[in-house]
């Protein structure tokens, strides 16, 4: 069980000073235990403060969130982020990145070893594993910081923008293998991206955010049926949502 | 791989044979002024003159022992100054109560040159082995403790917050993410830190030393050895550098990771 509560949750930048800046408003939200999530909205609408803060990274001036009733407050590995930067440790070597969390916890070198197998293969970056991130292309890195998360098996997790920066075909594997993975392990995933298509193909529900200060506009439930394949991209009901939600991002 | 090594080996030959170059100009000008007849070999002695002080000095033996009095100065303060650098950089980085704590004694006291002290350290503890590696550990720690701090401060936020929701404490981003983040400004610091105990060295070794590369500096100046003087100066010069280039090998190995250009 891992269901997220946002409570009426607002947040302003530097709120007592010169220029505060009002982020997010009223915005309440349910994502129930092993849902997959996804917010969309224009740059700068406050999606990755609000992923910031279930990750407990910082808290909201007003309203709180809950974890299965218990207010979010600090980080801990159930919650876990691919951050919208790049955040692959330059000092590791790509396996030793993957390997990070449970080496934390003391994992053994063996146990090391096998989780550092299982990743790599998964995001594809088998044969890289001893160079250091400065010796990879941005999309691998994204890919280490991906299965660096993964491997950290937390019980929810919290993706920002994690395909932006990958190909086409790459981003398709990754879905596919997201959706597998979330299949079996029945985490509960708050994704946010800018490619509706990508929204749709992944989500049980969409939500729309408006900016300035950010609030949720409308809140979709996907009902195309599951497991997914590619060429549900291609139908009708598929290309239906997609225009109802292209209509009300703010263009 | 082959061209690899190939392009490696072109950059150090070209490194080196540039860097010999500038030395060989350097020595070719000055025998060329110590050679015109109206030079007096007192002031400018030619190079031979040089190399005869140093061939004396070594078979009287006074260079081996000023030189390994020197060098045990300086490897103590060094220790001594940049440990202490190292720990309290790493806590007044970190820990913002303790930065609040230090950060303006640190401030307010950086900028006294180190040298300052000679007068009050020789009256506390007057002019013994300990006044002089005390001297070269403050010059040590205070160029050294700016550098660390820096390197703290400079830990992007976002290799913070990644460790941190994997489940990392405090102590263990700290460990796993500040100090690696930090090495490379840490041994800037270190560096720097090498430069300050040689210049430091030789100042506290002139005033007040039986013994050292300064007191030799210091008894040329008496007995108007200028060739001495000449050596010991080129002397100094190549402990350092060579110090310089073994710390930058260290550096190199332990941050193969960095992006930093060649
Ligand atoms: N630490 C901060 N201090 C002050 N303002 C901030 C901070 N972080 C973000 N903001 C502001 O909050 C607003 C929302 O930022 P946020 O990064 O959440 O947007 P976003 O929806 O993720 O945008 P994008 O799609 O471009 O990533 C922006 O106007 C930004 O300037
Ligand atoms: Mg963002």
């Amino acid at each position: 069980m891992s269901e997220i509560v946002v409570d009426n949750l607002s947040h302003t930048f530097g709120k007592d000073t010169g220029d505060a800046l009002n982020v997010l408003q009223d915005i309440n939200l349910t994502f129930a235990s092993g849902s997959f999530n996804t917010i969309v909205g224009t740059s700068g609408c406050g999606k990755s403060t609000l992923l910031k803060m279930m990750a407990g990274l910082f808290e909201p001036s007003d309203g709180r969130m809950t974890l299965d009733g218990e207010v979010i407050r600090g980080t801990d590995r159930r919650r876990g982020m691919v951050f919208q930067q790049d955040a692959v440790f330059p000092w590791m070597t790509l396996a030793k990145n993957i390997s990070y969390g449970p080496r934390l916890r003391g994992a053994s070198r063996r146990e090391q070893a096998k989780i550092e197998a299982r990743w790599i293969e998964l995001v594809g970056l088998k044969g890289f594993e001893n160079r250091w991130p400065r010796e990879l292309s941005g999309g691998m890195r994204k890919r280490v910081d991906i299965g660096r998360v993964y491997a950290n098996d937390p019980d929810v997790l919290l993706m920002d923008e994690p395909f932006g920066a990958l190909d086409a075909q790459t981003k398709e594997r990754m879905q596919a293998e997201l959706l597998d993975i979330w299949t079996i392990t029945k985490k509960t995933v708050v994704f946010v991206t800018h490619d509706l298509e990508e929204a749709i193909f992944l989500s049980d529900k969409v939500i729309v955010m408006s900016a300035r200060p950010g609030r949720i506009r409308h809140i979709e439930e996907i009902a195309l049926p599951r497991p997914r394949s590619g060429e549900m991209r291609l139908t009708d009901d598929f290309i239906q949502v997609k225009r109802k939600l292209w209509g009300m991002l703010e263009h | 791989m082959r061209s690899h090594m190939k392009r490696f080996a072109f950059l150090i030959s070209g490194r080196v044979i540039l860097g010999a170059a500038s030395v060989l100009a350097v020595l070719l000008s000055y025998s060329w002024v110590t050679g015109q007849p109206d030079n007096n070999p007192a002031l400018l002695p030619p190079i031979s003159h040089i190399g005869q002080a140093f061939v004396v000095n070594v078979t009287r033996g006074t260079l081996i022992d000023a030189l390994g009095a020197s060098l045990y100065r300086i490897s103590m303060g060094f220790l001594i100054g940049t440990s202490c650098a190292l720990v309290l950089g790493c806590l007044i980085g970190w820990y913002k109560t303790i930065e609040y704590l230090l950060d303006p004694l640190i401030e307010a006291v950086r900028p006294i040159p180190p040298l300052a002290y000679i007068p009050i350290v020789i009256i506390w503890f007057g002019i013994e082995e300990f006044s002089r590696i005390l001297l070269i550990s403050i010059a040590c720690f205070m160029v050294c403790v700016v550098n660390v701090v820096a390197g703290m401060k400079n830990v992007p936020q976002v290799y913070v917050d990644a460790a941190s929701t994997m489940g990392a404490s405090r102590f263990q981003i700290f460990r796993t993410v500040a100090i690696p983040a930090a090495t490379p400004f840490i041994f800037t610091g270190f560096r720097i830190a090498l430069a300050a105990a040689w210049t430091t060295l030789v100042a506290a070794e002139l005033i007040a030393a039986p013994s050292g590369l300064g007191f030799l500096l210091q008894e040329g100046r008496r007995y108007f050895l200028t060739d001495q003087v000449m050596m010991i100066i080129v002397i100094i010069g190549a402990c350092a550098f060579t110090m310089d280039r073994l710390f930058r090998g260290v550096q190199a190995r332990l941050t193969r990771w960095s992006e930093a250009r060649e």
